[in-house]
């Protein structure tokens, strides 16, 4: 300490010193990107979709889901700005509808996220099942692999605190790589020869009705899952008024191009007409076969590594809900506690406890993992996204209704009125068509029962708001701010001691 | 000379409290060793009268205190032109505190260096006497008793541990409702003392969530 206090005797010294250890825009970008595994949505979830909607409007609708989500991120991240706790969505209802709609919020979010969780599981355990028959002549059922990539995930989260940074980086940048590669090769051998642009046209988006781009949204959603999550460092990121929003930015805009490529070469190799038919015979092997040999083992490979870096990255968002919930008093306290080197081991534990039962569950009731568990609960988990990026959007006019703040009229007004108005649209539509989204006849059980599911944890959510309105007003007040509920309490209380 | 007593000082306290009173390994992340200690030593000035952190961080008393660690944290808060938050300057000093700390304890005889075990790595601070590094848990312990009436600087000591994550640790060795006495006794604390372990537990909390430790 004493040669820094020899050194540093100038102004601004403070300042220069705390960003010399913060993150550029790079590092956020790296960050949320782990997220979103860009290989997990191109060799996963696009043939899936393909196969289970047996819609190939798919590539346009990446597009214009980029577009609504990029209005979307315009008064998010202008939001974001002004109030604590921005990594969460609940922190957003909380502080711009009410602590009330919060707490609803914050249940369908940890719904939300915990499907999309164990949910990857589904496609981790066929993946590296189909992997080690190939490679290492080991041939085990699909939840066995799917119980080890459980295990390792559920004791990184007891260990510690912090796995993310360089690997990540690099097998992102690997995975990246390999898609443009494979889209690449795809576009170059089409499907009869010619290069057909159908699958880009909007008129995919409404193929067999309106109703259709409420599901193929519900799709583009699941993929751009994660873009949300920039918020999240920006306390720990240097110039946060500019890094998060040109992180978040950027990543909507890479992933864009990489997930409407990646979609368009495959139906464009298989041949439009085919590419449902295809998908269903080949799942992830329709991206995996646009090139050959090497380029493909290695795109095998990634996919494993970018599976597990997504389950992972949603683990830590699940724990970091829970834990933000426990530490506000909204979840029980003894889930906002650490133990030893700061780890979050009940809140991680709770949510290995999940993927545990959902793994025997499916494995015991003999469904298919591919379809069932990854597509439905992905599915269903970028469902409940959707639902709270349409209600965020109304916390953000309803927050910016109550002082400019000094945000334009465009991003406090006009944008987030623009993508709750598309993006609720697009809940009421999907809601209409979730058979086709799941793959089911109308009227089957679960093409109501997911959406019930967030109905049934919102009301819930909305009960106990008003519950802890009523009795526990302390806590009730600061409902949404996280990490700083401590500090904000503190003020209340000594602004309370001072009149 | 050393003794069970210590040093008096709240961060020395602290630092032998988050690390391990026979091997010298900490029981915390670096960065939640560094506010937690950082926490410490804003809060012997404050306990001492020299510093105040609310409403603003300033220099109460200008003489320098005697001890040099002391002397070199008022001559920082001196030497800035801008207004900070308390927390900027808890993330700002946190960054040199455990050093800083580990030396002073060196000094007073409490710590000694010992060689890293495999080549390459550099050495450790390990307790010189492993009863003397235990003795902060027993004063905090009385913190965690509601029959007792402990020394405001205990209490603080108890809730700075606790904010930076050491509740693990010093909570399971007292009695049954030691969390809801440590929070009560805290509510007792001035405004400054109460305001430093807030702004340490939401330092610490925000690096968990961003999971940068």
């Amino acid at each position: 300490m004493s040669q820094i206090g020899a050194r540093r005797s100038r102004a601004g010294g403070l300042s220069r010193a705390l960003a010399r250890d913060r993150l550029g825009v790079l590092a956020v970008l790296f960050f949320v990107l782990a997220g979103v595994a860009p290989l997990t949505v191109a060799a996963g979830v696009i043939p899936t979709a393909y196969q289970t909607t047996g819609l190939t409007g798919i590539p346009a609708a990446f597009l214009a889901v980029a577009v609504i989500l990029g209005i979307f991120a315009v008064g998010y991240v202008a939001m974001a700005r002004h109030i604590q706790n921005a990594g969460a969505f609940y922190a957003f209802i909380s502080q711009g509808i009410g602590r009330v709609f919060g707490v609803a919020a914050a249940l369908v979010a940890l719904l939300s996220y915990s499907f999309l969780q164990v949910g990857l599981y589904g496609a981790l355990g066929p993946a590296a099942a189909a992997e080690a028959a190939a490679h290492l002549g080991v041939h085990a059922s699909w939840w066995a692999w799917a119980l080890l990539a459980w295990a390792i995930i559920a004791v990184l989260g007891q260990l510690r605190v912090d796995i993310t940074g360089r690997v990540l980086g690099v097998l992102l940048t690997a995975e990246l790589a390999v898609i443009v590669a494979e889209s690449v090769a795809g576009l170059a051998h089409p499907a009869g020869g010619n290069l057909s642009f159908a699958t880009l046209s909007p008129a995919g988006l409404t193929s067999a009705g309106v109703g259709t781009f409420g599901v193929l949204a519900v799709v583009a959603v699941l993929g751009f899952v994660g873009f949300e999550q920039a918020p999240v460092l920006a306390e720990e990121a240097r110039n946060a008024r500019r890094t998060i929003p040109v992180a978040t930015f950027l990543a909507l805009g890479l992933i864009a191009v990489v997930y409407a490529g990646a979609s368009w070469a495959m139906a464009v190799h298989a041949g439009t007409a085919h590419v449902v038919a295809a998908a269903a015979q080949e799942g992830p092997g329709l991206l995996f076969g646009l090139g050959g040999g090497a380029l493909s083992q290695a795109a095998q490979l990634l996919f494993l590594t970018s599976l597990f870096a997504a389950a992972l990255a949603f683990h830590n968002v699940v724990w970091r809900y829970v834990f933000a919930l426990g530490r506000e008093n909204v979840l029980p306290a003894a889930l906002g506690r650490t133990g030893a080197n700061n780890i979050p081991k009940a809140a991680s534990l709770l949510q290995s406890a999940t993927g545990l039962a959902v793994i025997v569950f499916y494995s015991a009731t003999g469904q298919d993992p591919m379809s069932r568990l990854f597509f439905w609960l992905g599915t269903s988990g970028g469902f409940g996204i959707m639902l709270l990026l349409a209600v965020t959007s109304v916390a953000v006019v309803a927050f910016f209704a109550r002082g400019s703040r000094g945000e334009t009229a465009w991003r406090r007004l006009i944008a987030p009125l623009l993508s709750a108005g598309l993006l609720l649209t697009i809940v009421v539509l999907a809601v209409r068509n979730y058979a086709i989204l799941l793959g089911v006849p109308p009227g089957d059980a679960a093409a109501w029962a997911f959406p019930a599911s967030y109905a049934a944890v919102a009301v819930v959510g909305l009960g106990w708001g008003l519950v802890l309105k009523a009795r526990r007003p302390e806590l009730y007040s600061v409902i949404g701010f996280g990490a700083q509920a401590v500090t904000t309490r503190l003020a209340a209380d000594a602004e309370e001691g001072s009149r | 000379m050393i003794q069970l007593a210590g040093t008096g000082l709240l961060a020395d306290d602290l630092y032998l409290l988050a690390h391990d009173d026979v091997s010298g390994r900490p029981f915390l992340q670096p960065r939640a060793l560094g506010l937690g200690l950082a926490g410490g030593l804003l809060a012997e000035l404050v306990l001492a009268g020299r510093v105040r952190v609310v409403p603003d961080v300033v220099v109460a008393d200008r003489a320098l205190p005697r001890d040099e660690l002391a002397c070199n944290v008022v001559g920082l808060l001196l030497s800035e032109r801008d207004q900070h938050e308390v927390g900027e300057w808890l993330a700002y000093l946190s960054r040199s505190a455990a050093e800083g700390v580990a030396l002073r304890l060196a000094g007073s005889g409490y710590l000694v260096r010992a060689p890293g075990r495999r080549w390459g790595r550099g050495g450790r601070w390990v307790p010189s006497d492993s009863d003397c590094a235990f003795a902060p848990l027993i004063r905090v312990r009385a913190v965690l008793d509601a029959a007792r009436q402990p020394a405001a600087s205990d209490v603080v000591l108890a809730g700075l541990a606790v904010g930076c994550g050491l509740g693990s640790r010093v909570l399971p060795l007292g009695p049954a409702g030691g969390r809801a006495q440590l929070e009560t006794a805290v509510r007792q604390l001035g405004p400054d003392l109460r305001a430093l372990i807030a702004q340490v537990q939401a330092g610490v909390d925000s690096a968990v969530l961003a999971q940068r430790m």
